[in-house]
């Protein structure tokens, strides 16, 4: 059940991010479907996350007609990074999704740059570090209200749940 | 997650180094865009209403200098039509064979399914495909203004990917329409911006602010076809300067094309395919 509502959520995330909110040039810099991967992430867990960053991924990829893979990859490591990070720090801590949104929008732009530039593709790092302020504005503006809204669709995990994550000792 | 990252590997290196995967992506792309119009669909009122509002902001001053325009323009299109009638008179009379021009294209409309999703992409996704005759390398161009938009980079049977000119790796001979003689290739001017560059063009050339750059069709000196139709408008001169250590002039070009919010584009399809 919880991955249909992920794969939904995320689904309308990519159609608004592609159909949506990429048709304002200010906009283009900032990225809701990573806001909404990462809160995913961080409430459900890092195999959740690279799960639902590898299919977000793929779909970006899909829609707009670019290498397959790229976009999975960086997702798939970062939801899974974010998520293990949920899984032992930061789950109920309030300032966990910004700091994560934070850092991952710096390595995620820079990543798509060293991508890019390992296939031999155009990869102007400088336009890139000059669109960063920006992306982070934007992104951590947009994570309030994603990550109350999926927080309210994906509660917290009771204690009894999260045993299985990691193992009690002693 | 080992998995999905070798996944994802596998997957760009099929996907960059052969077409294997081309068929299974233009049709899930073909299965999204009746999402991707859905969604524009649903949000074009908001977009509209927020152009409104915009627009109504300049329209007084726009108002003033556009009924000036008018006047201007009024007096230059008789002029211009004098002309158009002596030279196809004059065409007639020779039996001239000129280079191909849009009139030897079909045009297939499109509207623009995908925007460029960052600030390095400079791609759009649009709604016509192999199915409508659209092959990579076609020309696309901006049904508003009739200005260069880029060219098909990759095609699927109902989708295809658009490279702008803005791309780095974009451009496309050119010559300046007032004075023919100045050939130069038009190139992003880079930095993020869509300013253009027309680069090459001999310091002896006369190239004056405001003129009008156009597509040279075949004027380059390559042995191979331009992709391009002579006559495509690229853009409008904006500044031109030339130093003692750069043997070309430094000519910047506005685009006649607003490449933030393309809405729909035509492709140029030869008649004979």
């Amino acid at each position: 059940m919880n991955g249909l509502k992920a794969a939904l959520v995320l689904f309308v995330a990519a159609l608004f991010q592609l159909s949506v909110l990429t048709e304002y040039r200010q906009f283009r810099t900032a990225s809701i479907v990573l806001v909404a991967l990462l809160a995913i992430a961080l409430l459900r867990g890092s195999v959740f996350g690279a799960v639902a960053g590898f299919g977000t991924g793929l779909l970006l990829d899909t829609a707009t007609l670019g290498t397959l893979g790229i976009t999975s990859l960086l997702l798939t490591v970062f939801g899974f990074w974010i998520g293990r990070y949920g899984e032992t720090t930061a789950r109920d801590r309030f300032h966990a999704p910004f700091l994560s949104v934070a850092v991952v929008t710096g390595l995620y732009a820079f990543g798509l740059v060293g991508l890019q530039f390992v296939l031999g593709q155009p990869a102007p790092a400088g336009l890139v570090a000059r669109g960063l302020p920006l992306a982070l504005l934007l992104n951590l503006v947009l994570t309030l209200p994603v990550y109350a809204l999926i927080r309210r669709l994906f509660p917290p995990l009771e204690l009894g749940d999260r045993v299985r994550e990691v193992r009690l000792l002693g | 997650m080992g998995v999905l990252v070798l996944l994802s590997l596998v997957l760009i290196t099929v996907s960059f180094r052969s077409s294997a995967l081309d068929g299974v992506q233009g049709t899930a792309a073909g299965i999204l865009k009746p999402f991707e119009v859905a969604a524009d669909r649903i949000s074009r009122p908001f977009r509209d209403a927020v152009s409104w509002g915009r627009g109504l902001v300049d329209a007084k001053s726009q108002n003033k200098q556009l009924k000036a325009r008018i006047q201007t323009l009024q007096q230059q299109l008789s002029l211009d039509e004098g002309a158009v009638q002596q030279n196809v008179q004059l065409k007639a009379a020779l039996n001239y064979r000129g280079l191909p021009s849009i009139k030897n294209f079909r045009r297939v409309n499109a509207s623009v399914a995908v925007n460029p999703q960052s600030a390095i992409d400079q791609s759009v996704a649009i709604t016509a495909g192999t199915n409508d005759g659209v092959r990579a390398g076609d020309v696309v161009i901006d049904p508003v203004t009739g200005g260069l938009v880029g060219t098909v980079d990759r095609a699927f049977p109902s989708v295809a990917r658009v490279t702008l000119l803005t791309d780095s790796q974009s451009a496309a001979t050119s010559i300046d329409l007032t004075s023919p003689t100045a050939v130069g290739i038009i190139q992003p001017g880079g930095g993020g911006s869509d300013a253009l560059v027309l680069d090459l063009v001999s310091k002896s050339k006369v190239v004056r602010e405001g003129d009008t750059i156009v597509t040279a069709g075949s004027l380059g000196k390559s042995t191979l076809q331009s992709i391009f139709p002579r006559g495509i408008p690229v853009g409008t001169v904006t500044s031109q300067s030339s130093n003692d250590v750069n043997p070309f002039k430094n000519i910047q070009v506005k685009p006649l094309v607003d490449f933030s919010s393309l809405q729909s584009v035509i492709v140029l399809v030869p008649s004979t395919r």
